[in-house]
């Protein structure tokens, strides 16, 4: 059976701060963006979900759908079940098959690839997929100065054109240390020994990625867009280049320089942004990357239409900067 | 005092509040919201058909809850800001409903300016999160 991506909607918080402003207020910023999307006070990984999903399933027959797969690595709750909460908002069947996936920045493509499982289990013709994050550190820790906030969402479909699943592949394997948070905390730790995160993510995203390339027995040429997770911009710029991708295949996807890093949504929320611009025909690889580690590639090939209503450029444009110390009270730090 | 909603009665009025589902009068064809047990336009109709209505409105009046008089539910985002933008929006289908407003715009805002909904934190208790419906200023055509 072919799958295709035939809609997708993205949410950006309206509050930004500037990396200016932690530097007057810090001295330093760890984390080299321009500026990045902050959740307001009553926003949270569920409201974030809701918008992004009522874009995505606008103009859809909701009737239509048979199966929810949410991702985030900060949901509100540590145990619910949070589909039940999307259900609603959303007014879907009661009776769909729902999963969540979280622990990890991996849980946005994994929930896509279940919803890829899951409509093969329902008569129903399409499947939504939600990811929504907001990393969350102490003020005091250097990886909170990255955290960023946002949410996207992607209606599957059985034989219909869209955004065409090529195919995938996959890379996991321990690796100690590196951002992880304890049962009971709400924030995440790191080791701090840049090299060797930067070592992993390079090892694990290659091993996905070029894995994928040789399953489909194709070469960077034939994509028109990679799409990185990124933890930080340069990072991904540097594997992208060490892996035969250029940098005008890497452009449209990179987003963290206007959001920071959105967690598991990063290459998810890049592929959104290369959608409102790509052409038909056009191929995509997309990577995910969660510490730990673990790294899924997917490719894709643009084989008829796949809408949006809020082009990411304009949810880009949409926007009010708040101060550092504003940013700490919403934070509840102060 | 703000008036206690148990859980149990926040649960109860779930797809009124997540997403907005209002009773359209079969006597009359006017839209209840929120819901009631006889129609308040014609006084007469007891029976109903469930709508969603489209969150799309207007302001029809405005005022601001300083953070002294907000609501104790209400007070961990008074603490934040200080104060906050309340509105009766006049929806697309008719009813009137009061709600916060978000980001209003720092030039102003005045009556009759079209809106939309957004779901949002309404505020926690007992680590309940109460979602709900706020209303932002349209979004600008693109
Ligand atoms: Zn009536």
């Amino acid at each position: 059976m072919n799958k295709s991506v035939i809609s997708y909607g993205v949410y950006l918080p309206y509050l930004r701060i500037k990396r200016d402003e932690y530097i007057s207020a810090l001295g330093s910023c760890s984390a080299a963006y321009k500026e990045k999307a902050v959740m307001d006070i009553d926003e949270d990984t569920i409201t974030m979900a809701v918008e992004a999903a009522r874009d995505a399933v606008s103009g859809i027959d909701a009737a239509q759908i048979g199966a929810l797969s949410l991702a985030s690595a900060n949901f509100p709750y540590s145990e619910k079940v949070m589909a039940g909460t999307v259900i609603e908002a959303l007014g879907l069947n009661n009776n769909i098959l729902t999963c969540q996936h979280g622990n990890s920045t991996l849980a946005g493509t994994e929930a896509f690839l279940s919803a890829m499982g899951m409509l093969d289990q329902t008569d129903q013709k399409y499947a939504l997929v939600v990811v929504s994050d907001a990393p969350a550190a102490a003020a005091a820790v250097d990886l909170e100065h990255g955290f960023g906030a946002g949410a996207c969402a992607f209606v599957l479909a059985k034989d219909e054109p869209g955004l065409e699943i090529e195919g995938v592949y996959a890379r996991a394997g321990e690796a100690m240390g590196l951002r992880y948070r304890l049962p009971g905390e709400t924030g995440v730790r790191d080791i701090g020994v840049k090299t060797y995160a930067s070592q992993v993510y390079n090892e694990t995203i290659k091993g996905a990625v070029l894995g994928l390339l040789r399953k489909m027995q194709l070469d960077p040429n034939d994509y028109s867009h990679l799409v990185l997770h990124q933890n930080d911009a340069k990072t991904a710029a540097a594997l992208a280049k060490k892996m035969g991708f250029s940098e005008e295949q890497l452009n449209q996807g990179q987003l963290f320089s206007l959001v920071g890093d959105t967690g598991a949504c990063s290459a998810l929320l890049g592929l959104c942004n290369v959608l409102d611009n790509a052409r038909s025909g056009a191929r995509i690889i997309i990577c995910s990357y969660g510490s730990g580690a673990g790294s899924q590639a997917i490719s894709f090939k643009l084989s008829g239409a796949c809408k949006n209503t809020r082009p990411v450029k304009s949810l880009l444009e949409s926007k009010k900067y708040i101060s550092y110390i504003y940013y700490l009270k919403l934070k509840r730090c102060i | 005092m703000g008036a206690h909603i148990s859980i149990p009665m926040y649960q109860r009025a779930v797809a009124q509040r997540y997403r907005l589902v209002g009773q359209k009068c079969t006597k009359c064809g006017k839209i209840n919201f929120p819901p009631k047990a006889v129609c308040k336009y014609c006084q007469a109709g007891n029976e109903f058909e469930n709508v969603s209505l489209s969150g799309k409105g207007k302001i029809y009046s405005k005022t601001v809850i300083a953070g002294g008089g907000a609501p104790p539910e209400f007070a961990e985002e008074a603490k934040c800001k200080g104060s906050y933008p309340v509105a009766i929006v006049e929806l697309d289908e008719g009813p009137r409903i009061i709600a916060q407003l978000v980001n209003p715009p720092e030039e102003g805002y005045s009556i009759g300016m079209p809106v939309e909904a957004v779901f949002r934190k309404i505020y926690e208790e007992e680590g309940v999160i109460r979602y709900g419906f706020k209303f932002r200023m349209a979004a600008q055509s693109v």
